[in-house]
C-alpha cells in the first residue's frame, strides 16, 4: 500500500516535471531564459540552428525559418522570417512562436522581449561548439538522449573522415588556401574553415596570428606555394591570371577545388552536416593531392 | 633668369617664365617617385633584410614575387594614381571648383553598380558566370562608369551648364547608389567581394594592367594639356571665354571625355580610391602658382607619387596581411584637408 | 590690320542691329533697338542703372540670343561668323572679372587665342601685339605678376590689355574704367579716342561716369524703356537725353571745354 502511495506521489510530482514546469536555461548572451514547458512552436532565424533542430527530428516543431535556411528540404516550404539583420518580426509574432532561436549577433531580442516572445541565443562559431549547440537544443527540445546520439554519430562520422583522409596520404602533409568571400580573404587556421581543414591533417600556409579572415597580400600566397587552392566558383576561371600565380605549385598542376551554392552551405555552417562538409573538402584534396 | 628677360622694357618675347619652383617641384616628385619604386621591391610580405637578399640572389620564386608582383603593383598605381590627379585637376578646371574631383560625374557609382551586376550574375547563373570571365569585375567596373557619365550628361541635357552637370552629378550618384543598395538586400552574400572594390584595392595588378593604365594615360594627358589653354581661359570667365573664340561645349564634351576614361579606367583596375584625385591638383596649387599646363603636368606626378605611397603603406602596415588602398588615401588625404583647414582658420 | 582698315573706309558702318529685343525669360529688357556703330568712332552707351546697358554689349558680341532682331557685323549677320573669325574681329571685355591665378602675360596672351590657337606656339607678331597692348595701359611691369597680386586697378588694366591685344576692328567695352582712378581713367579715355581716330577701330563702351562719357564722339542713351536717343554728344545735349534718361535727375554744364555732369536741383531748391 505504501509502495502504491509512493508510485502516486511521485507521478503527481513527475507528471509536472515531465512537462518541465518553468525550467530555466543560459544562452550565449548570458541570460537566463525560463521556459514553462517544452517548446512546441519554434522560429529559428540561423540556418544551422534549423538543420540541428531537424538533425535532432523536431523539424515539425518548426513553425518558421529565415530565408536562407534550406536543409532539410521540407523547411523550404516553411513561411521566411527575414535575413540576418531584417527579422519580419510582424510575421514572427503573428504565428505565436513559444520560442524563437537566433545567433548572439541579432539586434531584435530587445523587441521580442518588449512583444512577450522568448528568445534564445546561441552562436556555433567553430568545430567545438557544435557539440555544445546540439546539447543544448536538446536540453531545450527535451530531447538530450537524442541530442547524445546525434553528438556521438557526429564526432565518429568526423573522425572517420579524418582518418581515411591522414591515411590516404601517406605521411604528405599538403599545403592549403582557402579563399573565402572572393580575394583576398583567407581562412585562417582558428576560423571554422581552417579548423576543418586542421583535422584532416591539411596545414594552412596561413598562420594563427593572422586572425580567423586575414586580407593576405597576394604575393603571400606565392611565396608559401600551396598544394590545394580553395577558392569560389566564379574567381576559380581567372585564378591563374593573378600576377605571379600561375607559377604556384596548385595552379601548375591544376590542383584548384570551387564548390557549388549547396555544398558550400555545408562547409560554412557549423551544424549537423559538419561530415558533410568534411568530405566534400577530403574528395576534393584526395582527387588533388599526390 | 627668365623674369628678368621680360621685365626688360624692350623686350618683345614674353617668355612663360617656367618658374624655377615648378622645375623643382618636378624633380622632387620624380626624385620621390623612384624613391618609392626601389623601395617597393623591398615591402611586402617579407622583411627588408630577406627582399635584399633576393635582389641580391635571385631565384626563381622570388624573382616572380619581385617583377611580377610588387613591381607591376607599384608602376601600376602610379599611373592609376596619374590619371585620378589629372581627371582631378580637368575636373577642378571644367568646373571652376576647387572642390570638384573625379568621381563628380557619378562613376564611383555607376562602377559599383557595375561590379555588383556582375557579381550577381555569375552567382546566379552560367551565362552570367561566362559572361563574368569575360569583362571580369575590371570591365564591367569601367562600363558601369561609363554608362553614369552618359547618364549624367544625358540627365543635364548636354554639357552646356556647369551648374546643372554638377547636380546631374549627384543626382546619378545617389541614384545609382540606391539601386546598388537595393541589389544587395537581395543578395547580400557579395557583400564582402564588393567592399574589396569600394575601399580599392592595389593587390592585383599585373603587367598588362599597368600597362593599359599607362596607354590609357598617354591618350589622356596628351589631349588635355593641348587643351590647357581652353582651361585657362575658362578661368577668366565663360563668357568671356566664349568671346575668345572658344567652342565651350566642345571644350567641355572633349575634357569631361578625358576625365571619364580616365577615372573609369582607374576604377576598373584599383577599385575606388578616394581623395588622390581632390588632394593632387591643391598640393600643387598650394605650392606653387601655375597655369593649367603646367597643373595638368604637375598633378598627374602628384597623383602618381600619392597613389604610389599609400600603396606601399597598405602592404607594410599590417603586412602579410594588406589595408585596402582606399582606406589609407582617406586617412592621408582626409588628414591633408584638415590641415589646410586648420591652417586657413589660423590665418583669419 | 590694314586690310581691316581698307574695308572700313569702304563701308563705315562695322555693327548695326535692327528691331533688337532682348528679353531674361518674361522680362524684356530692351526691344526693337536699331542701331549702327561706324569705323573709327568711340560711341559711349550710358543710362541709370538696369536699362541694360551690359545687356545690349552682350547681345552684340554674341554672347546673349536676342529674342527678335538681326545683328550685322561688317555687314554678315553675326551668326553666320564662324566663332574664331569673329573673336579675331570683336573683342569684348566682361564688366566684372573672374578671379584668376594665372600672370599678367598669360592674360594678355589668351587675347591672342583667337589668332594662336590651341597649341599657344606664340609667333613673334603675336608677341609684339600683345608688348604694344601692354605698353599702351602701362601695365608692362607687372608682367610676370600673378593677377590675384595685384590691385583692382592694375588688374582692369591688364584686362584692357588683353582686349586691345585682339587687335580687333570693334572693341565692345562694359564698364573700361572700373577700379581706375581719375588720372587712369583719363588715360583710358585718352586711349580709346586713340584707337578709335588713329587706329580705325570702332570702340562701344558703357561707361557709368556721364562726365567721361560726354567726352566720346557719339552716344547711345538707354532710358528704362529702350533707346531715348544715339547720336554724336551735341545731339544727345541739345535733344535733353540724359535728362531724360536719368529722369530729371542730371544736369549737364559746361566748363572749360569740357561737359560735366551734376545733379538736378528740385524746384525747391532740394536735390
Amino acid at each position: 500500500m505504501f509502495e502504491w502511495a509512493c508510485v502516486i506521489v511521485a507521478l503527481f510530482l513527475g507528471a509536472p516535471a515531465a512537462q518541465a514546469a518553468g525550467f530555466v536555461v543560459r544562452d550565449d548572451l548570458d541570460r537566463s531564459v525560463t521556459l514553462a514547458r517544452y517548446p512546441q512552436r519554434i522560429v529559428t532565424l540561423l540556418p544551422s540552428l534549423t538543420e540541428t533542430i531537424c538533425a535532432l527530428g523536431a523539424c515539425g516543431r518548426l513553425v518558421a525559418t529565415d530565408n536562407y535556411s534550406d536543409w532539410p528540404p521540407q523547411v523550404k516550404a516553411l513561411p521566411k522570417a527575414g535575413g540576418i539583420d531584417d527579422a519580419e518580426i510582424e510575421l514572427i509574432v503573428s504565428l505565436r512562436p513559444d520560442l524563437v532561436l537566433l545567433s548572439r549577433s541579432q539586434r531584435i531580442t530587445g523587441r521580442l522581449h518588449d512583444l512577450g516572445l522568448a528568445s534564445f541565443a546561441l552562436n556555433t562559431d567553430s568545430y567545438p561548439e557544435i557539440a555544445h549547440t546540439v546539447t543544448v537544443i536538446g536540453d531545450i527540445l527535451g530531447l538530450p538522449d537524442r541530442a547524445k546520439r546525434l553528438n556521438e554519430s557526429i564526432s565518429e562520422e568526423v573522425q572517420a573522415i579524418s582518418a581515411r583522409a591522414i591515411a590516404r596520404r601517406h605521411g604528405h602533409v599538403p599545403t592549403v588556401y582557402f579563399e573565402v568571400d572572393g580575394p583576398p580573404y583567407a581562412a585562417g587556421p582558428s576560423s571554422y574553415i581552417g579548423e576543418l581543414l586542421g583535422l584532416l591533417g591539411a596545414r594552412n600556409i596561413v598562420t594563427a596570428d593572422l586572425g580567423p579572415f586575414p586580407p593576405l597580400n597576394p604575393e603571400y600566397v606565392v611565396r608559401h606555394d600551396p598544394d590545394v587552392i580553395f577558392v569560389s566558383p566564379s574567381e576559380a576561371a581567372h585564378v591563374a591570371d593573378r600576377p605571379g600565380w600561375d607559377r604556384i605549385r596548385a595552379i601548375r598542376e591544376h590542383r584548384v577545388c570551387s564548390f557549388i551554392p549547396a555544398v558550400r552551405d555545408t562547409i560554412v555552417r557549423p551544424g549537423p552536416r559538419v561530415a558533410q562538409g568534411m568530405q566534400a573538402i577530403a574528395d576534393c584534396l584526395a582527387q588533388v593531392s599526390p | 633668369m627668365l623674369r628678368h628677360a621680360v621685365a626688360d622694357l624692350g623686350a618683345e618675347r614674353f617668355e612663360c617664365a617656367a618658374s624655377g619652383r615648378l622645375g623643382t617641384w618636378l624633380v622632387c616628385c620624380v626624385g620621390v617617385t623612384m624613391l618609392l619604386t626601389a623601395i617597393s621591391l623591398l615591402v611586402g610580405t617579407t622583411s627588408i633584410e630577406e627582399s635584399w637578399k633576393w635582389l641580391l640572389s635571385p631565384d626563381a620564386k622570388s624573382s616572380v614575387v619581385l617583377w611580377q608582383i610588387r613591381l607591376p603593383r607599384t608602376v601600376g598605381a602610379w599611373f592609376a594614381g596619374a590619371l585620378l590627379g589629372l581627371a582631378g585637376a580637368v575636373a577642378q578646371g571644367v568646373f571652376r571648383n576647387p572642390l570638384a574631383e573625379p568621381y563628380l560625374l557619378g562613376t564611383a557609382s555607376g562602377a559599383a553598380l557595375g561590379v555588383t551586376v556582375c557579381l550577381m550574375a555569375a552567382d546566379a547563373s552560367v551565362g552570367g558566370l561566362a559572361l563574368m570571365g569575360q569583362i571580369g569585375v575590371t570591365g564591367a567596373a569601367c562600363i558601369g562608369a561609363c554608362a553614369a557619365t552618359l547618364l549624367t550628361v544625358t540627365l543635364s541635357r548636354g554639357v552646356l551648364q556647369t551648374a546643372s552637370l554638377l547636380l546631374s552629378g549627384i543626382v546619378t550618384a545617389f541614384l545609382l547608389s540606391a539601386v546598388t543598395s537595393l541589389l544587395l538586400l537581395t543578395k547580400p552574400e557579395i557583400w564582402r567581394e564588393m567592399q574589396t572594390f569600394l575601399l580599392g584595392t592595389t593587390s592585383f595588378i599585373s603587367w598588362s594592367s599597368a600597362i593599359l593604365l599607362g596607354i590609357v594615360l598617354c591618350i589622356c594627358i596628351v589631349p588635355a594639356v593641348l587643351l590647357s589653354r581652353g582651361l585657362d581661359a575658362l578661368t577668366l570667365g565663360e563668357d568671356t571665354a566664349q568671346s575668345l573664340g572658344l567652342s565651350l561645349p566642345w571644350l567641355r564634351l572633349t575634357l569631361l571625355g578625358i576625365v571619364a576614361l580616365a577615372t573609369s579606367t582607374s576604377v576598373g583596375q584599383v577599385g575606388i580610391v578616394g581623395f588622390v584625385g581632390l588632394v593632387a591638383p591643391h598640393l600643387v596649387r598650394e605650392t606653387l602658382s601655375v597655369n593649367h599646363r603646367q597643373l595638368l603636368i604637375a598633378a598627374p606626378l602628384g597623383g602618381g607619387a600619392l597613389l604610389q605611397a599609400a600603396d606601399l603603406v597598405s602592404r607594410w602596415i599590417i603586412r602579410p596581411a594588406e589595408l585596402p588602398v582606399g582606406a589609407v588615401t582617406a586617412c592621408v588625404g582626409g588628414s591633408y584637408l584638415v590641415f589646410l583647414l586648420w591652417r586657413r582658420s589660423r590665418d583669419g | 590690320m590694314a586690310e581691316a582698315r581698307a574695308q572700313l573706309a569702304a563701308d563705315p558702318v562695322v555693327l548695326s542691329c535692327r528691331d533688337l529685343t532682348v528679353a531674361y525669360g518674361s522680362r524684356i529688357v530692351f526691344e526693337g533697338v536699331s542701331l549702327e556703330i561706324c569705323a573709327g568712332q568711340w560711341t559711349a552707351v550710358v543710362g541709370p542703372n538696369g536699362s541694360g546697358k551690359s545687356t545690349l554689349l552682350r547681345t552684340l558680341a554674341g554672347l546673349t540670343p536676342a529674342k527678335a532682331g538681326t545683328i550685322r557685323l561688317q555687314g554678315r549677320r553675326l551668326s553666320a561668323w564662324p566663332r574664331r573669325e569673329r573673336a579675331r574681329n570683336l573683342a569684348w571685355l566682361a564688366q566684372t572679372a573672374a578671379p584668376t591665378e594665372l600672370t599678367a602675360a598669360e592674360v594678355v596672351a589668351l587675347g591672342r587665342f583667337a589668332h594662336s590657337g590651341w597649341l599657344a606656339h606664340r609667333k613673334a607678331e603675336d608677341d609684339a601685339s600683345m608688348h604694344r597692348a601692354m605698353r599702351a595701359t602701362g601695365s608692362l611691369a607687372w608682367a610676370q605678376r600673378r593677377l590675384s597680386t595685384l590691385s583692382g586697378g592694375e588688374r582692369q588694366r591688364v584686362h584692357l590689355a588683353r582686349v586691345l591685344a585682339v587687335e580687333a576692328p570693334v572693341l565692345l567695352l562694359d564698364e573700361p574704367t572700373t577700379h581706375l582712378d581719375p588720372p587712369h581713367q583719363e588715360d583710358v579715355a585718352r586711349l580709346l579716342r586713340e584707337q578709335a581716330h588713329i587706329g580705325g577701330v570702332s570702340v562701344l563702351s558703357a561707361i557709368h561716369d556721364l562726365s567721361l562719357a560726354l567726352t566720346a564722339d557719339r552716344l547711345i542713351v538707354l532710358g528704362h524703356r529702350g533707346v531715348v536717343g544715339h547720336g554724336t554728344v551735341r545731339e544727345a545735349l541739345a535733344g535733353d537725353w540724359l535728362s531724360a534718361a536719368f529722369c530729371t535727375r542730371v544736369d549737364i554744364v559746361e566748363h572749360g571745354g569740357v561737359h560735366l555732369w551734376k545733379p538736378a536741383l528740385a524746384e525747391n531748391g532740394a536735390s
